[in-house]
């Protein structure tokens, strides 16, 4: 009876919690309507388990931009359809991987750069581990904004997180990707040679003096 | 302290600083009284009564009946604090990266940098000029993970970083992108 009562209460402070955590961050840097809207998304995006950063970020953004009131609150909708896109990518994907706010918001920054949500299914079906998989989806958004397109980026990454390849070489990626571009080729051409590179040394063993890839790649950076 | 006033030799002898080997011959006993004096400081035993022992005994009992009364409430703080400040921590095993941006912009007056690094605060990172090139640079540490920022020309106009990456930021602008 007690537990009956007390789990919906925690639930609701925890709630609470979250719109005072909003109002703090929000406070002096956007207009009362707009911190009323993030506070709104933010509680309902809490509930369904997805990340509430993105839209502070996006708030302030619009604010510093000086950008009009309606405009920002048209953006932060579209980022909470985001997140909510992410979110179903990664459940589509499997592992359980949706419960993964950092995983959520990478996945949220892939569709703004370009990917689709069967791209970030793809990416979480390759097993990878929720850490592994938030840089993964970091550097396929990068690479997306490179202009590599979508088969290119999601063949490369699926090929860099099979191998299991520590965060610090998937973040190489968008840099390799623009020195071979530098060199005169397209940057699909440069996304499908790194891949091809990195399969065959996942085939054959990193080239002498290389050492191997990591079983388990380190903790994601955080944004 | 006693009235007794050391030679300065004898004192030092005291402090360690010298050995009595280090006295003159006229100090050598008055330094071995001193010495012996001072062991014997150090082996007495400090007693203490055992009223004391009484007084103490009873107000570690009184604390330990207080105890669970002052430690609910404070467990109940501390976990309201943790899931307070939760979201808005960052994470501890986060490393610095250390990134030179430039932008060349002859025309301009002043540049500075705005980005998720720093609340989007055009105010808050300046860039310097290079000399009378036109160039504009600005050095700064930060956290390893990703990035969005624009660099911000005269106050009012926000430019995209020609040498990166960038994404549609929602607003009809692109920010560029870093991933360290």
């Amino acid at each position: 009876m007690i537990a009956l009562v007390a789990i919906p209460l925690t639930l609701l402070s925890m709630q609470q919690a979250g719109r005072g955590v909003i109002a703090q961050r929000l406070a002096g840097r956007v207009s009362p309507q707009i911190a009323s809207l993030v506070e709104e998304l933010g509680a309902a995006a809490s509930a369904r388990g997805l990340p509430i950063d993105p839209l502070i970020q996006k708030a302030i953004e619009g604010n510093a931009k000086g950008v009009p009131r309606e405009r920002v609150a048209t953006a932060l909708r579209l980022v909470a359809m985001q997140l909510d896109t992410a979110a179903a990518a990664l459940r589509d994907g499997g592992g359980g991987l949706v419960s993964d706010t950092l995983a959520i918001a990478a996945g949220e920054f892939a569709i703004t750069a370009g990917l689709s949500r069967s791209d970030i299914t793809a990416l979480a079906r390759t097993g990878a581990n929720a850490a592994a998989l938030t840089v993964g989806l970091r550097v396929a958004g990068t690479l997306a904004a490179l202009g590599v397109p979508p088969a290119e980026d999601i063949g490369l990454v699926s090929v860099a997180l099979r191998s299991g390849e520590p965060a610090s070489s998937l973040l190489l990626l968008p840099a390799n990707v623009q020195s071979e571009m530098a060199k005169g080729v397209t940057p699909a051409q440069a996304a499908a040679g790194l891949a091809r590179a990195a399969a065959a040394q996942a085939r054959h063993g990193p080239p002498p003096g290389h050492g191997g890839g990591h079983p388990h790649p380190p903790a994601p950076p955080h944004p | 302290m006693s009235g007794h006033d050391f030679h300065p030799l004898i004192k030092q002898l005291l402090d360690g600083d010298i050995t009595l080997a280090d006295l003159p011959a006229e100090l050598h006993a008055e330094g071995e009284a001193a010495l012996r004096l001072l062991a014997a400081v150090d082996r007495t035993d400090v007693s203490m009564p055992a009223v004391t022992w009484r007084v103490m005994a009873a107000l570690e009992r009184r604390r330990r009946r207080f105890l669970p009364w002052l430690l609910a409430p404070a467990l109940a703080i501390a976990a309201a604090l943790v899931i307070w400040l939760r979201p808005g921590t960052p994470p501890p095993s986060a490393a610095l990266v250390t990134v030179r941006f430039v932008l060349v912009a002859p025309e301009a007056r002043q540049v500075s940098l705005a980005g998720t690094f720093n609340q989007w605060d055009p105010q808050a990172t300046p860039l310097v000029r290079a000399g009378t090139t036109g160039v504009w640079t600005a050095t700064l540490t930060l956290p390893a993970g990703q990035h969005q920022y624009a660099f911000v020309v005269d106050g009012a106009r926000w430019v995209p970083d020609p040498g990166a990456p960038a994404v549609d930021d929602g607003f009809g602008r692109r920010n560029s992108v870093l991933t360290l």
